[in-house]
């Protein structure tokens, strides 16, 4: 509540992807090929391959650019655009953990030098000392994971912190070392995937081949790694969130559990081309690859960030903002009174407050579609139960007026025509339209919130009840504010459910 | 629960931290900056295959690099002081501030360009530098403009009641003009300084550079108080303040290193120079305390001291000085490997 809210034209969620999808391929890789390059490098001057050398001089160029400037710069680039979209959330990092941040500052001042002269040093080093170089680099650029693992990981898994604030307890959290060890594996599936990439662009000799197998032993060591341990960070995941993400997520859900099938078919494609036709490596067999480790690598973080709503912090800060520990506060003197940034419209400073984290009007994660062809007081009920819709959103935590006050500023942005028009629906069409924006977002037939089982094969009375009670039957259940034709639609269409089932 | 309205340590400590490591970000940045003015604008003859020019495009891209990660601590530790400032001024820039990550990516490849394409025709070269340079001075305006904004709360409230999608820049230009082109000439000037040391031994390169820290430490003194006059309400509590000692022991300072530089003594003028940049970033530090006086004061901060990380990161810190040394001697002293 501290802090304007930047307004922006597009989904956060895109903003943050954007920025983030870069840096996380490019930062894991800036560890993983930095393990690669030293111990090839060892491996090459013990065996006299200069074949090999002169490759590993053209990977690390390749490397120091892509993974000093716009690796590096795109995690000062995330830093900037937290700051920018969830202020409070970075604040609460950077309070806790800004010795955690200095020092991983510290171990990224050695990280870049180190790049820098190992790129240079190629030439103009000893053996020896360019190696020791390498070597340093790589446990530098290890040990800046550590340190950003353990408060990414504090993000989901804040643990005993949430009752000791104690540092350690949040940066050694429940999944502190799974995640460390599976982004570990990453590192050395990236290193091995995209240096096989670069390999599967030479003439396909001998040398191509040793070059390519040897990468697809990368690959398959970093895979080794990153399966069991994903499942072991599952596990440790407490199974409250991991519940309510199988209940109110089933896309990222689902996508991560697939993951292990993605793997599959890498380890496939490794086997195939890395180990037994190392010569077929084409560009686009190793672009194949690369595209599909990053699927891989994606979805996890998608999932991560995903099984963590309605958090940010999880137990700790709602994705909003809002810190549980005010809730109470706010809900007796109103979100208005906590807000130092107002613009004269409160019905718009709420729901930036309030929605606009997740969601715009008319675009990313758009509310029209959603109270489209509604009216006030049924948006009003539904921002009062939002913290059941689906299970990933945070309640409303304001006053009663600025609830009435948010619900009538989303009227004014929604179409105000009738459903039917909309939608040019009629009869059991328009029911089943009428079902899905009233009823639907919480009891989803056959998904989350599903009431099929009591409402499927019931009468026009029965319907007509709980029609009439529906404001009645739980505390965040809005009442049924649709008009008579509405009404009508929504009963043929509850009808029809029955007719289908029976005729089962 | 947990709160985070505190500080980790005390506020001296992390002032401390804040203003070396931002000194010493200024001095990369005004090599970098004042490098590729001067190779620009400096009058040198058969500019692409001057010696000295060259080993200012060779080391670019690694002072870019020194820059960037120098500049990484400095404002950690301002957002950890100065947090519903400096955030609430940067959403109100949103876009512009978001854009300097954009243009440090650009500038970075193109310093990196200039470094790598030797063969390269010197218009082509030419505009590397010209594009990495409006880059680096958009990147110097908006910081310029963002935080000279944190010390008007005041100001970005009123901004942010009118727009809210991030797409002003501080239209208070008085605030930040000065400061801004105070900023761009300091970086010229300490440019001078290292074309004099890297061309000690060329004439040519050296008179260029003793122009440029010349001229520059006049025309800056001149932008300096010029900027001293702007300050408003808050030049009387100033004048009566430290600030005001720190200030004029920078501006002698700054003078004194001229005479040692002329005198060819680097390490003296340089140890100058950067004690001239420390007191200039104290004074500043003067400034922005004062400004925000009437809204709010560091020291009212809670502080729930980390010590045991605090631990941590000094030794990591210790630790990372001893390789970086160890390092940069292995490089330098490492021998050409057997073809």
């Amino acid at each position: 509540m501290n802090y304007p809210f930047w307004d922006v034209g597009m989904g956060y969620g895109w903003l943050m992807a954007i920025i983030s999808v870069f840096h996380v391929f490019l930062s894991h890789f800036a560890i993983g090929g930095g393990l690669y390059l030293v111990v090839s490098e060892q491996y090459a001057r013990h065996r006299g391959d200069f074949f090999r050398l002169q490759f590993l001089e053209r990977v690390s160029k390749f490397f120091v650019l892509a993974t000093l400037v716009a690796g590096a710069l795109t995690g000062v680039g995330i830093w900037f655009i937290i700051g920018l979209l969830n202020p409070a959330a970075t604040e609460v990092l950077i309070h806790n953990f800004v010795w955690g941040w200095a020092t991983e500052w510290t171990f990224f001042v050695v990280e870049i030098l180190a790049a820098i002269l190992y790129l240079y040093g190629w030439k103009s080093m000893t053996a020896r000392n360019h190696l020791i170089l390498g070597w340093i680099y790589f446990v530098a650029a290890w040990l800046s994971l550590f340190i950003i693992n353990g408060i990414i990981t504090f993000m989901l898994t804040p643990g005993e912190w949430l009752t000791t604030g104690n540092f350690w307890d949040g940066f050694f959290n429940p999944t502190f070392w799974p995640s460390l060890v599976f982004r570990t594996g990453v590192c050395v599936m990236l290193a091995g995937i995209f240096t096989a990439m670069i390999a599967s662009r030479l003439k396909p000799d001998n040398e191509k081949a040793s070059l390519v197998r040897y990468n697809a032993w990368w690959g398959l060591a970093g895979l080794a790694l990153m399966v069991p341990s994903l499942y072991w960070y599952w596990q440790t995941i407490p199974s409250g969130i991991t519940t309510r993400a199988m209940e109110a997520m089933p896309t990222p859900i689902t996508s991560i559990l697939l993951a292990f099938w993605l793997a599959a078919g890498l380890i496939l494609l490794l086997i195939l081309f890395g180990l037994i036709l190392p010569r077929r490596m084409t560009f686009a067999a190793g672009i194949a690859l690369t595209a599909l480790a990053l699927v891989w690598f994606g979805e996890f973080e998608w999932f991560r960030e995903s099984v963590r709503k309605p958090y940010v912090i999880s137990g700790y800060m709602y994705g909003n903002g809002v810190e549980l520990a005010e809730i109470e506060a706010y809900k007796t003197d109103g979100l208005l009174a906590h807000m130092p940034y107002r613009t004269g419209n409160d019905g718009a400073d709420l729901f930036r407050r309030g929605c606009r984290s997740c969601h715009t009007i008319n675009g990313y994660k758009p509310l029209k579609p959603a109270f489209d062809g509604t009216d006030p007081e049924f948006i009003g009920g539904m921002l009062g139960g939002a913290n059941v819709i689906k299970g990933n959103m945070p309640a409303f935590c304001g006053t009663e007026r600025e609830m009435k006050l948010l619900a009538e500023y989303i009227y004014e942005q929604v179409d105000h025509r009738h459903l039917s028009e909309i939608y040019s629906l009629t009869g059991v069409a328009l029911g089943e339209k009428v079902y899905e924006v009233r009823c639907g977002r919480c009891h989803e037939i056959g998904g989350y919130g599903d009431k099929s089982a009591t409402l499927v094969g019931q009468d026009e009375d029965y319907y007509n009840l709980v029609l009439d009670m529906a404001g009645d039957l739980a505390p965040e259940m809005p009442a049924f504010t649709g008009d008579d034709t509405e009404r009508a639609a929504l009963i043929k269409y509850l009808l029809s459910l029955k007719t289908e089932d029976g005729g089962a | 629960m947990p709160g985070y309205n505190f500080l980790p340590a005390p506020v001296w400590l992390i002032t401390a931290l804040h203003v070396l490591t931002l000194t010493l970000h200024f001095l990369a940045m005004n090599f970098l900056l004042g490098g590729i003015i001067i190779i620009l604008w400096g009058r040198i003859g058969d500019r692409w295959n001057n010696p000295v020019v060259k080993k200012f495009i060779r080391l670019f891209p690694t002072v870019m690099a020194v820059t960037v990660t120098l500049g990484v601590a400095p404002l950690l530790f301002l957002q950890l002081v100065f947090h519903r400032q400096v955030y609430a001024a940067s959403i109100v820039s949103g876009w512009f501030w978001l854009m300097i990550v954009a243009a440090v990516i650009a500038s970075y490849y193109l310093l990196y360009a200039t470094s790598f394409s030797q063969k390269a025709s010197s218009s082509t070269r030419r505009w590397f530098l010209v594009l990495s340079l409006v880059g680096l001075s958009y990147v110097a305006f908006v910081y310029s403009s963002v935080f000279s904004m944190t010390e008007r709360p005041d100001l970005y409230t009123a901004l942010y009641a009118g727009v809210q999608s991030g797409t002003i820049i501080n239209p208070n230009l008085g605030d930040y003009g000065l400061r801004w082109l105070h900023m761009i000439v300091g970086a010229a000037t300490v440019g001078g300084f290292f074309v004099g040391l890297l061309g000690r031994n060329d004439e040519s390169a050296f008179k260029i550079g003793k122009q440029f820290f010349l001229w520059g430490t006049i025309a800056n003194a001149v932008l300096g108080i010029a900027y001293l006059l702007t300050l408003g309400d808050i030049l009387r509590p100033f004048m009566r303040s430290a600030g005001i000692w720190l200030l004029t022991a920078g501006i002698v300072l700054a003078f004194a290193s001229l005479h040692f530089f002329f005198r060819r003594r680097f390490v003296i003028s340089g140890g100058m120079v950067l004690v001239t940049m420390l007191m200039m970033v104290l004074s500043r530090h003067y400034v922005r305390l004062l400004n925000l006086a009437p809204h709010y004061d560091p020291a009212t901060m809670p502080i729930q001291p980390q010590w045991s990380v605090f631990a941590l990161f000094l030794i990591s810190f210790l630790a990372a000085l001893a390789v970086v040394w160890y390092m940069l001697r292995l490089y330098f002293r490492g021998k050409r490997v057997p073809a």
